[in-house]
């Protein structure tokens, strides 16, 4: 699914984000990705959306070749994955259901399928009921719920979720890696970056630590929360 | 493209319009001076063409003789004239007459004071040439008469015209050329700047893979409409206008009045024509300014 193979990032000021990566994410892993600030996170998950091209080394993500990738591939390669923002990126103006349709209308859904898919994923992350509110009439957790239905309504083979509970609660924050969580136990590969340890400790997986832009510790450790079965249900619907 | 997608797209582009109304409205009022200066350009430059040819195909000449040449000598000079073999035709038309003409600008007490010797015209012979690309020489003829004062020469109007015409062309040519920069420069800037109101729209679109033509095609339509709006304003403007030009043109020189091109003839023409140009322009600025920023700021998505 995801293979980086001697990776190094060198901006054009010099800066180098990161150094010599190597690593192999399989399909359905749950990974979490810290570090501090400055550690080349950012620049790992750029690299595998395709904002920013490697200096050198090779990378394959949902079997695109992100070394060789023509112009016009890369919204194909996007639309594998699903992105959650820290800062939710939802449109002020638009409603609950149109921030969500937005991500299908902007691959040609049509629309009827868009009513039906986004009705779905609304029941998914709970905000029934929600659909013509705005943005700035949500809480902090929901509007992060919106956004992750978002990253979820085009059924992506892979989230990757940028500091996602860095502008909410710790008590929402539990409840969208719990969302995540179950969104993974059905298939879908999950990348977290992250700088809440708790949120790490609690939910186990893989963890990966990139400091000074390079891996200083890639192992799994013991989950202590397993999802409900209905949920797990729920979501086999919508992934599949 | 799916049905459901461009009309979509076209409702987005439609919106954008009125989301950013200000800078649209300044990119119509520009499009729109600019259209209508081509417009009036080309069509003065058209008309001035039409009355060129009208004047080439006129065979008729008119002489006028000396002041103090005689009546009887006046048409001695008349049979002298229609002796040349290119002559077709040759009327006298009195001082008198010419004079007549005049009465009512004149007024009645002016006009009474300019009978018999104190009449200033002289008497002219309205001479009709049989072959035109003779005209010269018969001119040349004629003139070495003797009692012939001077002759119109259409030709030297012609001339006159022709060189207006070059003048209308040229610079309407860079008229249309500036001002199109500009319209340009405008148009683009309107859609830069809807652009820059919905980059972060854009980075979202480009998350979730939208394609750069996807991503396009609102601000096409949205250049495109205004192309289209200014197209329509200052074609109906030209058309409404042309008629009253075209009269006070005619009253002005009398010879304007059946030379020039009948507005009938050529509404449809300048309504298409403004339209379609609209709509061209409109479709360049737009795709210039978004593909620029789509080859620039619009990979953005986490870096936004």
């Amino acid at each position: 699914m995801i293979h980086l193979e001697n990776v190094s990032k060198v901006y054009p000021n010099g800066t180098e984000a990161l150094s010599n990566i190597s690593l192999d994410i399989e399909q359905g892993e749950f990974v979490f990705i810290v570090g501090p600030s400055g550690a080349g996170k950012s620049t790992f998950l750029k690299l595998l959306i395709h904002e920013e091209k490697a200096s050198f080394g090779k990378i394959k993500v949902n079997g695109y070749d992100m070394m060789k990738i023509k112009n016009r591939k890369v919204p194909y390669l996007r639309r594998t994955m699903g992105i959650v923002f820290q800062d939710f990126r939802l449109i002020d103006k638009m409603t609950v259901f149109d921030n969500i349709a937005f991500a299908m209308r902007a691959i040609g859904a049509p629309e009827k399928i868009i009513k039906k898919r986004v009705a779905h994923v609304v029941s998914l992350v709970g905000l029934e009921g929600k659909e013509k509110c705005r943005p700035n009439e949500l809480s902090g957790g929901e509007q992060q719920r919106v956004s992750l239905a978002r990253a979820l309504v085009n059924k992506p083979e892979m989230i990757i979720a940028d500091e996602p509970t860095g502008n909410i609660d710790p008590k929402m924050s539990f409840e969208i890696m719990k969302k995540l969580v179950e969104i993974n136990s059905r298939g879908t590969t999950i990348i977290v970056v992250t700088h809440e340890h708790e949120l790490v400790r609690e939910f186990g997986g893989r963890i990966i630590i990139i400091n000074g832009g390079m891996i200083e510790r890639d192992e799994k450790i013991p989950t202590k929360y397993h999802p409900p079965e209905s949920s797990v249900s729920d979501f086999e619907e919508v992934i599949s | 493209m799916k049905f459901s997608s461009s009309s979509y797209l076209v409702k987005e582009g439609l919106k954008n319009i009125w989301n950013n109304r200000m800078m649209s409205l300044a990119s119509i009022i520009v499009l729109v001076s600019c259209l209508i200066i081509t417009g009036a350009a080309s069509l003065l430059s058209l008309n001035v063409s039409k009355l060129i040819a009208g004047i080439g195909d006129d065979n008729q000449i008119n002489v006028y003789l000396d002041y103090n040449l005689s009546d009887i000598d006046s048409i001695k000079l008349g049979s002298t004239i229609s002796k040349i073999k290119n002559v077709d035709e040759c009327i006298f038309y009195s001082k008198d007459e010419g004079i007549k003409e005049f009465k009512d600008k004149l007024g009645n007490d002016l006009y009474q004071s300019m009978q018999g010797d104190e009449n200033p015209l002289g008497n002219v012979y309205k001479v009709r040439l049989k072959d035109l690309s003779d005209y010269k020489h018969t001119i040349d003829q004629i003139k070495n008469i003797d009692g012939v004062m001077s002759i119109s020469d259409r030709a030297a109007i012609a001339r006159t015209l022709t060189k207006l015409n070059y003048f209308v062309t040229l610079v309407g040519f860079w008229v249309v050329l500036i001002l199109g920069v500009v319209t340009l420069f405008i148009i683009s800037n309107t859609i830069k700047m809807t652009m820059y109101s919905r980059r972060f729209e854009i980075s979202i679109m480009k998350s979730v893979g939208a394609t750069n033509a996807f991503v396009r095609i609102p601000f096409i339509i949205e250049a495109m409409s205004i192309g289209l709006i200014a197209g329509l304003i200052s074609s109906i403007s030209l058309i409404c206008i042309y008629n009253p030009v075209r009269e006070t043109a005619g009253n002005m020189i009398s010879m304007i009045g059946t030379s020039t091109i009948p507005l009938e003839d050529i509404w449809l023409q300048i309504l298409l024509l403004f339209s379609g140009s609209g709509i061209l322009i409109g479709a360049i600025g737009g795709f210039i300014s978004i593909t620029k920023y789509l080859r620039k700021e619009g990979g953005e998505i986490l870096g936004w």
